[in-house]
């Protein structure tokens, strides 16, 4: 039981810090989400950065590294709320490199670890809402090709992703396939979500396909499940940031001739912030580090995780606002920004709402860490 | 990173949960898991028992006869004591005084007090709040006059935990009226059977006595009950509170009520919705939030004892473990309430003493003791500093 970082993973840390700090300030971000959400040159920084080969194995190119070192990489990267989609990254290596066939590796991991081509996981539909198992898209094989066709929605960066992770109905089964943007019958229509991220609504007719894994839902699962310990660890990192800009606010912000910080009921709130925050950070390395447990332990913690980081990163993002008063709820000032962020990550990869009847159906006798 | 414990650790939890199974009466650790009345008997044949081992002090270093535990290998003794239904350790003693006597007491006063402590056979109780002095202790007022080599004690003492037994009282009083307030108390150990003392019981809300008011009435202590240096109390009263400060959170214990909660909400039917219907499934997702809390918690004690372990500062996250074990204890007895709903309400006094015979109302005399707890509870977030306090804190460690 240690909860220390090596001095490997310090550094990681402190070199996506450096990165977050300087060359994604406010004002580049800003540009970013007016120019749609998302900025190519910064994916490239960020597989610079060595972010996209973070789990793609030495083999591939990537740096084989596992989850702590994600958690690290993805709370540095919500300190400074980045557009650009790593966890899409993340799951897309992870989900390839644990299920694909050798040649699919082998033509899509180096290059997503070099950063020259992004892939998405596209599975959300409109009547699913939170049932992985939903899906009406449908794979079809014929003289040894397959095809997918059907509608996802909501697929981050899905107007200028490479390629996708599809699930689709292959018989009644539920497969994973690769399907490219480029390919036939593939139409993406992008838009900007609240948080100032980009995604499209992505139609498939026919479209050629490379079938991933026969064994789709259990695959879908893992991929939702690593999105759901970004969350975890992203969720951590923009709460971190929000109540540091918070606290720097009620020390500046003078009112009735003192500042802010002097006053008792906006001090408890912020106590109350501090205790949320830690909450969630302790639940985040929680998540992190039961990924790789046997799916029913996996799943259980995952859920108990997101029903504390929903709940703190409502609290916070709602808090923050309510401390700043009117500029709280402004666009030019920063705040906002991490409210709407806290906001998105409630509702990706299912809400609190979802993770806590997972959690109560499957309480068992005794719980605990450990149990 | 690593979420397991060492193997020599879970070597060293199998040995305690062997230990802890042979040796805890079953008659106490059924009452214990029953919620049901404790007497003093129960909780002194427990600490003598644990004494005898040497493991009363399980905090104490081991040159003064104490194990010598890790802040892991004390959780993990915490954690077993708790899951068999071990009685509380009464913390006065072995938890309280005896630190502060180790640190600032002198041999004199360690080989006298500390032999006494470690084998369960003192009750010791603790003297600090006053009527007027609560969450601004350092007001107290309880005069200790230097008098050749005595000092004459005057003043009232409150909210004294199980004072009515007391043999022994650690107490803050006032020495001088010079300079701010903190620098006037001293740390004094005083015989509770020493003329001039008045110790009456406070009944609280839930019908019990378990506090009480001490009055000292020109009560004569001698001198050399003084620990360490007349006017430094304050600080070593300081060093005591930042003792232990993982268990404050009792997370174990919440461990086990939350078992015991399940337990009441299968047999008063708010488990299963396709049983029992709908409010049968929202009542379980209180439980689910529960339990999200307590693992919640349960990670935060761990970090702390992270910290400790590599020697590292964890001060801005130990502040919050009272806030929310204190929550979470209110919570699930709470819970428990209404999970018996009506049937929680009959105030049966004799009801939650083991082995009653009569009927209780439903015919679950498990209910007795729920609404008792719950009322009982309430005093988890004003005890120890309140929870108010708790957070002026906190908001300090943010705001720098």
């Amino acid at each position: 039981m240690d909860f220390d970082f090596s001095e490997d993973q310090e550094q990681l840390r402190d070199a996506v810090r450096k990165w977050v700090d300087k060359g994604y300030d406010f004002e580049r971000r800003r540009s970013i989400v007016n120019a749609g959400g998302f900025d190519r040159a910064v994916y490239t920084e960020l597989a610079e950065l060595g972010l996209t080969g973070l789990y793609v194995s030495e083999e591939h190119g990537g740096m084989g590294m596992g989850p702590v070192e994600a958690m690290i990489a993805m709370e540095e990267l919500g300190r400074g709320i980045v557009l650009e989609p790593l966890a899409q990254t993340l799951i897309a290596s992870a989900v390839l490199q644990t299920h694909a066939p050798a040649d699919l590796q082998a033509s899509w991991l180096p290059r997503i670890a070099a950063g020259e081509a992004i892939v998405v996981l596209a599975h959300q539909e409109r009547g699913a809402r939170h049932h992985l198992d939903r899906c009406k898209a449908e794979a079809k094989e014929a003289g040894g090709q397959w095809t997918v066709s059907g509608t996802k929605s909501i697929v981050p960066v899905g107007d200028v992703a490479d390629a996708f992770i599809v699930p689709a109905l292959a018989g009644g089964q539920m497969a994973l396939f690769l399907v490219e943007r480029g390919a036939a019958g593939v139409k993406a229509e992008g838009y900007v979500t609240q948080d100032g991220s980009r995604a499209a609504e992505v139609a498939f007719s026919n479209s050629p396909a490379q079938l991933i894994t026969q064994n789709g839902l259990t695959a879908l699962q893992e991929a939702a499940d690593i999105g759901s310990a970004c969350i975890c660890a992203e969720g951590v990192g923009v709460m971190d940031k929000t109540l540091a800009i918070t606290a720097e606010y009620m020390n500046t912000r003078k009112q009735f001739g003192v500042p802010i910080a002097s006053f008792q009921a906006l001090r408890h709130r912020l106590a109350d912030m501090k205790m949320q925050l830690e909450l969630a950070r302790s639940m985040s390395y929680y998540a992190s580090l039961k990924l790789k447990a046997p799916e029913a332990e996996r799943r259980q913690a995952m859920a108990r995780a997101r029903v504390q980081l929903g709940t703190s990163m409502r609290f916070v993002g709602q808090s923050a606002v309510q401390l700043h008063g009117g500029i709280g709820v402004t666009d030019e000032y920063i705040v906002s920004h991490y409210f709407k962020k806290l906001t998105q990550l409630e509702m990706t990869f299912s809400d609190t709402l979802h993770h806590l009847g997972e959690v109560s159906n499957r309480m068992q006798d005794t719980a605990g860490v450990f149990a | 990173m690593d979420l397991a414990f060492t193997p020599e650790e879970l070597a060293f939890r199998d040995e305690v949960r062997a230990w802890v199974h042979t040796n805890l009466p079953k008659d106490i650790s059924d009452k214990v898991h029953a919620a049901q009345r404790l007497s003093r008997d129960d909780m002194q044949r427990w600490a003598r028992i644990l004494g005898k081992k040497g493991w009363l002090g399980y905090g104490w270093p081991k040159q003064f006869g104490g194990p010598g535990w890790t802040a892991v290998q004390k959780h993990l003794f915490e954690e077993e004591c708790a899951l068999a239904g071990a009685p509380r350790i009464v913390p006065f003693g072995p938890v309280m005084v005896a630190p502060v006597i180790m640190a600032f007491g002198n041999a004199g006063q360690q080989q006298r007090f500390l032999p006494g402590i470690a084998s369960g056979e003192v009750w010791w109780s603790q003297g600090y709040s006053e009527p007027g002095s609560g969450s601004d202790l350092a007001s107290l007022k309880t005069r200790a006059e230097r008098k050749g080599d005595k000092y004459i004690v005057n003043g009232q003492k409150t909210w004294t935990t199980l004072g009515q037994y007391g043999e022994w009282i650690f107490c803050l009083v006032r020495t001088s009226t010079e300079g701010k307030p903190q620098t006037g108390i001293s740390f004094l150990l005083i015989d509770m059977k020493s003329p001039g003392i008045t110790v009456r019981p406070i009944k609280l809300l839930d019908g019990e006595c378990e506090v009480n008011e001490v009055w000292f009435d020109n009560v004569e202590v001698p001198a050399e009950n003084l620990i360490g240096e007349e006017n430094k109390g304050w600080t070593y009263a300081k060093h005591l509170l930042s003792h232990e400060r993982t268990n404050i959170a009792d997370v174990n214990r919440a461990k086990r009520e939350l078992e015991r909660l399940k337990r009441i909400a299968k047999t008063e039917g708010v488990w299963d919705s396709t049983l029992d219907g709908p409010s049968a499934g929202r009542f379980r997702d209180e439980i689910a939030k529960l339990e999200v809390d307590i693992v919640a918690l349960e990670m935060l004690v761990l970090r702390v004892l992270s910290a400790e372990k590599s020697g590292k500062n964890s001060l801005d996250i130990a502040g919050l473990l009272k806030i929310r074990g204190s929550e979470i204890q209110q919570r699930y007895t709470e819970l428990m309430m209404q999970a018996a709903g009506p049937f929680a309400l009959p105030f049966i006094f004799e009801a939650m003493e083991a082995g009653w015979q009569g009927n209780f109302p439903g015919g679950v005399v498990a209910n007795a003791p729920l609404a008792s707890n719950y009322f009982n509870m309430r005093k988890t977030t004003i005890y120890g500093g309140s929870n108010e306090v708790q957070r002026n804190i906190v908001s300090q460690t943010v705001l720098g």
